[in-house]
């Protein structure tokens, strides 16, 4: 692993070691993993050196994502978030922001980033939170729900109407008006600290607008750049989870007198599982190779890459449960959290059927021929 | 007196590429938003293009749907940020 992320595996296999299962029975990370990761700049480790940040590149930060992913999807999705926040206050702050919030994300305070609410879900251009101009401060409305790891967040970036157009807002989570509210039980990614989020007429200063005005879908498709290249990794982490537990028990496991992998059947699941891993890690491969050098491909080339690796987890995790049958029926078992956490990457950052439209688009727009 | 020049080799540019990437021929003064040319995704491979070929940073106040609108457009944001980055070396 190249230099910025030496030892970071070693540190995440020390830190989560056997707990996943209880973490994601308890539906809690305990608060010294998140400091002790955070602290390290490991949840944002793409934030640039200048920043206080360790400077890692696409392909580095991704490789490093997927282990962390295949460890716990729930402390991947909190990585996905902290990493979505920097990068958003990255692309649309100034200078002085830059300075001022990128040291603390990438030197131990957690951040959220907000974008859904009750009524805007797939549709994002439906979003009636808030950002309004009173003097020399702004005031946030709104109400946003689903907010991966805002449970655990110092600070709440907040997507939001700005005059008219759009802008992102950094909201402490303690600032008076700010109400989070977990969302009980989630089916998948458990301990990530999903919650609903009360902006009720938030008080913050001007300083904490970044950008203002762009487009409210050029924002949110600058934002949710990092967070598909993010989980599209994770889901790398997840099939490469499954593979090992489905490869590793049918090889010792035996029914009618021989291993599992000596059933035919059998062994198609396990070659399905080792091309789906494949599969996935060449299109991240080719997505973090485009942030990487600064390719326009990477828009397009990040939502290929989420979309095919959460159709290839979700499909891949239910393959290995049917490989370990009963051995995995159990809550929190590896195989068992990849299937439940696996469907859960289908619906966030751009379901299934979006990114489908947004490739269909780029399809048609693509197009030579004028039959 | 090098500027119009420099200029005009960025709107040459910029316009290769937008009409390499929507497969037509886009007039410089031409509103690519009201002609329906450019998702919000495209806007970001602009977004990216420009950064990539021009070694320029295109952050915050500068990513306004304005500075995006048409090539000329992009064009005068290109100019401007590459003069900025001559006279400040912060």
């Amino acid at each position: 692993m190249p230099e910025p992320l030496a030892g970071a595996r070693e540190l995440v296999d020390d830190l989560v070691g056997d707990r996943a299962a209880e973490w994601d029975r308890a539906g809690l990370i305990p608060d010294d993993v998140l400091r002790t990761l955070a602290a390290r700049g490991l949840l944002c480790a793409g934030v640039p050196e200048t920043f206080g940040g360790l400077g890692a590149s696409s392909a580095a930060n991704g490789e490093f994502t997927a282990h962390v992913g295949s460890r716990c999807s729930s402390l991947r999705s909190v990585m996905t978030s902290q990493g979505m926040a920097a990068w958003t206050i990255q692309r649309l702050g100034g200078p002085r922001q830059h300075a001022e919030y990128l040291p603390k994300l990438a030197g131990g305070r957690l951040a959220a980033i907000a974008f859904s609410e009750p009524e805007a879900g797939s549709d994002l251009s439906a979003m009636t939170t808030t950002i309004e101009p009173e003097g020399e401060t702004v005031i946030v409305r709104g109400q946003k729900v689903w907010t991966t790891a805002a449970h655990y967040a110092d600070v709440i970036v907040v997507v939001g109407r700005y005059g008219s157009g759009a802008a992102a807002v950094v909201v402490p989570a303690s600032a008076p008006g700010v109400t989070v509210r977990r969302v009980p039980r989630p089916s998948g990614c458990r301990a990530a600290g999903h919650a609903d989020v009360h902006l009720d007429d938030v008080r913050l200063p001007t300083s904490a607008v970044l950008g203002g005005g762009q487009p409210l879908m050029l924002l949110v498709t600058t934002a949710l750049a990092y967070g598909r290249i993010s989980v599209a990794w994770g889901c790398v982490g997840i099939l490469r989870a499954c593979l090992d537990a489905a490869g590793g028990h049918a090889r010792i496991r035996r029914q009618f007198g021989k291993p599992l992998a000596q059933h035919q059947l059998v062994g198609r699941h396990l070659a399905d599982l080792l091309t789906a891993e494949q599969i996935a890690s060449r299109v991240c491969e080719h997505a973090s190779r485009c942030w990487d050098s600064g390719s326009p491909d990477m828009v397009v080339a990040t939502v290929l890459a989420k979309q095919v690796s959460a159709v290839q987890a979700a499909r891949g995790a239910a393959t290995a449960v049917q490989v370990l049958g009963s051995a995995a029926a159990r809550e929190g078992h590896v195989v068992e959290r990849a299937y439940r956490d696996a469907k859960l990457m289908e619906l966030i950052e751009g379901s299934t059927e979006i990114c489908q439209l947004i490739l269909a688009d780029h399809a048609v727009s693509m197009s030579t021929s004028a039959s | 007196m090098d500027q119009p020049i420099a200029a005009e080799g960025i709107e040459r540019a910029i316009t290769a590429f937008v009409s390499e990437r929507v497969k037509a021929e886009v007039p410089v003064g031409q509103d690519l938003f009201d002609s329906g040319l450019v998702s919000s995704m495209f806007a970001m491979e602009l977004v990216v293009h420009l950064e990539q070929e021009f070694s320029v940073q295109i952050l915050g106040d500068d990513l306004k749907r304005d500075n995006f609108r048409s090539i000329g457009a992009m064009t005068a944001l290109v100019g401007r940020l590459l003069g900025a980055g001559q006279s400040a070396d912060a």
